[in-house]
């Protein structure tokens, strides 16, 4: 019973979800349309709160098994809970009940994203430029055909969208564009065709019951 | 250690400080480097231009703090283009992170219209010339809810106000009235917009995604399905450069002042995978 029921739901929802796309009959629009403006919003609603259990979860585990880097699971479960309290009762400008300034301090929710969370998201990423230049010279080698061939397109593509290389020639960034467009799109093409035939049949799986890893059995 | 070993062992901090300094130093000192724009962008913008009065544009701010350098100038600049045509401007998010990023570029592009506006008229007001929609999960609730009604999916606005008593979305009802939804992600929701929107109501969607990223939005470009993509800072400073020529709009091109430290940054890169493979090729001939 307790996957039986999962893979009846699983068969009807997955349908439900299918049809729509091609039946236009009034009756399955409608139906289709009540499932996603009510049914959909409040399993959205669950599964965040399933998601953020889970997460608290795991990072009290953590501290509890002093797991490694466990003092951060601390820095993450008291981050959580400040920004919620924040954020459930201080309202996202300070618009709530709770007191969000302290004299010309603020932090409600606008200023602890603009403040803190904008400048460490940005400074992830920016980090990221050096350990690529980094990378890019130790690793990016004409070793083989195929290498070099990568390097040549990746230095015309490079040089073609910069503004440098339309001074170069006018003809480079036509020609960047050339790559971009032509054998670019046919490998991307195929990888596309590729992943959609295996996301169809993985699909069909699912919902025919065939795969049942997801219900945690190991596809038994 | 020979020469020929420090060509292929340079240490990684020598290369962090070069790139440093080539970043940095365009920001402190300013200069202009002329922007061509290609084929992609320049379909964009004529998308855009080409929506008729009784229509609506959406633009779905989906960048978060990490790629807000690259996407947020064009959001900057599809926003300026959609004001000064008088287009009707519907903003949304499908995450919630952008939230805050999109109301920001709305507050700022908004300001700069209304400070020199003067009349009523020429002014950017809420509610009559846009209408920020906000955050609406998952995904697909939006996606494919709007194609049936807006005020529907979205009762509420960002600000709280009931979107039925909002004068703009008394005319855009759904779909039917949108003429272009621009997708300004790091993601892929441009990809899904295509999948659900497009292929089941016909929306004509347009893409703004990172460079990194750029590669596999092309072959949507090709079939027609994106009415034109802007890929990353290279990207964001052509809109810019096309709506500062063709429509004669003031504001802050960001990405157009970044794109020099990008250019340098570029080079150095290349002149490093350069001396690495020169000191690789004269290892392997020596062996």
């Amino acid at each position: 019973m307790k996957r039986t029921i999962p893979l009846v739901l699983v068969f009807i929802f997955g349908l439900l979800g299918f049809i729509p796309f091609i039946v236009p009959h009034e009756i399955v629009q409608s139906s289709d349309d009540f499932l996603r403006n009510n049914f959909l919003k409040i399993l959205a609603a669950f599964a965040l709160i399933l998601g953020l259990g889970s997460l608290l979860r795991v990072h009290i585990d953590k501290i509890k098994r002093k797991g490694q880097n466990w003092p951060y699971s601390w820095v993450l479960i008291i981050t959580f809970l400040v920004t919620a309290i924040i954020g459930l009762f201080g309202g996202v400008t300070g618009q709530g009940v709770l007191p969000t300034r302290i004299g010309s301090f603020s932090f409600d929710i606008w200023t602890i994203f603009f403040n803190i969370e904008v400048p460490l998201g940005a400074t992830m990423f920016a980090l990221l430029s050096f350990f690529m230049a980094s990378a890019a010279y130790r690793a990016f080698r004409a070793r083989s055909t195929e290498a070099t061939l990568l390097l040549v397109a990746a230095f015309i593509v490079m040089l073609g969208v910069l503004p440098l290389g339309n001074s170069i020639s006018p003809h480079l960034p036509s020609f960047a564009q050339w790559i971009m467009d032509v054998p670019n799109v046919a490998a991307q093409r195929g990888i596309l065709f590729g992943v959609a035939l295996g996301m169809l049949a993985t699909a069909l799986k699912i919902i025919l019951g065939i795969e049942r890893s997801w219900l945690g059995g190991g596809g038994e | 250690m020979k020469f020929v070993d420090y060509l292929t062992k340079i240490d990684r901090r020598i290369i962090y400080v070069i790139l440093l300094a080539v970043v940095v130093l365009p920001l402190l000192f300013p200069s202009a480097l002329s922007v061509r724009v290609m084929p992609p962008v320049e379909k964009l913008f004529h998308a855009i231009d080409a929506i008729p009065e009784e229509k609506a544009l959406i633009i779905d701010f989906d960048y978060d703090p990490q790629t807000l350098p690259e996407l947020e100038p064009m959001g900057f600049a599809i926003l300026r283009h959609a004001f000064s045509r008088r287009i009707k401007v519907l903003a949304l998010s499908l995450y919630v992170q952008p939230l805050g990023l999109a109301q920001n570029a709305l507050i700022q592009v908004t300001e700069e219209f209304n400070s020199t506006a003067q009349t009523n008229r020429d002014s950017v007001i809420y509610g009559r010339d846009y209408v920020f929609l906000g955050w609406q999960p998952p995904p697909l609730i939006p996606i494919l809810g709007m194609g049936e009604s807006i005020i529907n999916v979205y009762r509420i606005d960002y600000y709280g106000n009931r979107t039925d008593t909002l004068p703009l979305l008394k005319e855009i009802k759904n779909y039917s009235d949108i003429a272009l939804l621009v997708s300004i992600s790091s993601g892929d929701p441009p990809k899904w917009w295509v999948e659900y929107a497009q292929n089941r109501f016909g929306l004509q969607v347009g893409a703004g995604v990172t460079a990194v990223s750029a590669s596999e939005f092309y072959p949507f470009l090709q079939t027609g399905q994106f009415s034109g993509l802007a890929i990353g800072m290279k990207g964001a400073a052509e809109y810019e450069e096309l709506v500062d020529n063709q429509l004669h709009v003031a504001g802050r091109r960001k990405a157009s002042e970044a794109l020099p430290s990008l250019t340098y940054a570029h080079l150095v890169m290349i002149a490093f995978i350069i001396i690495g493979n020169i000191g690789f090729f004269i290892k392997r001939r020596q062996k």
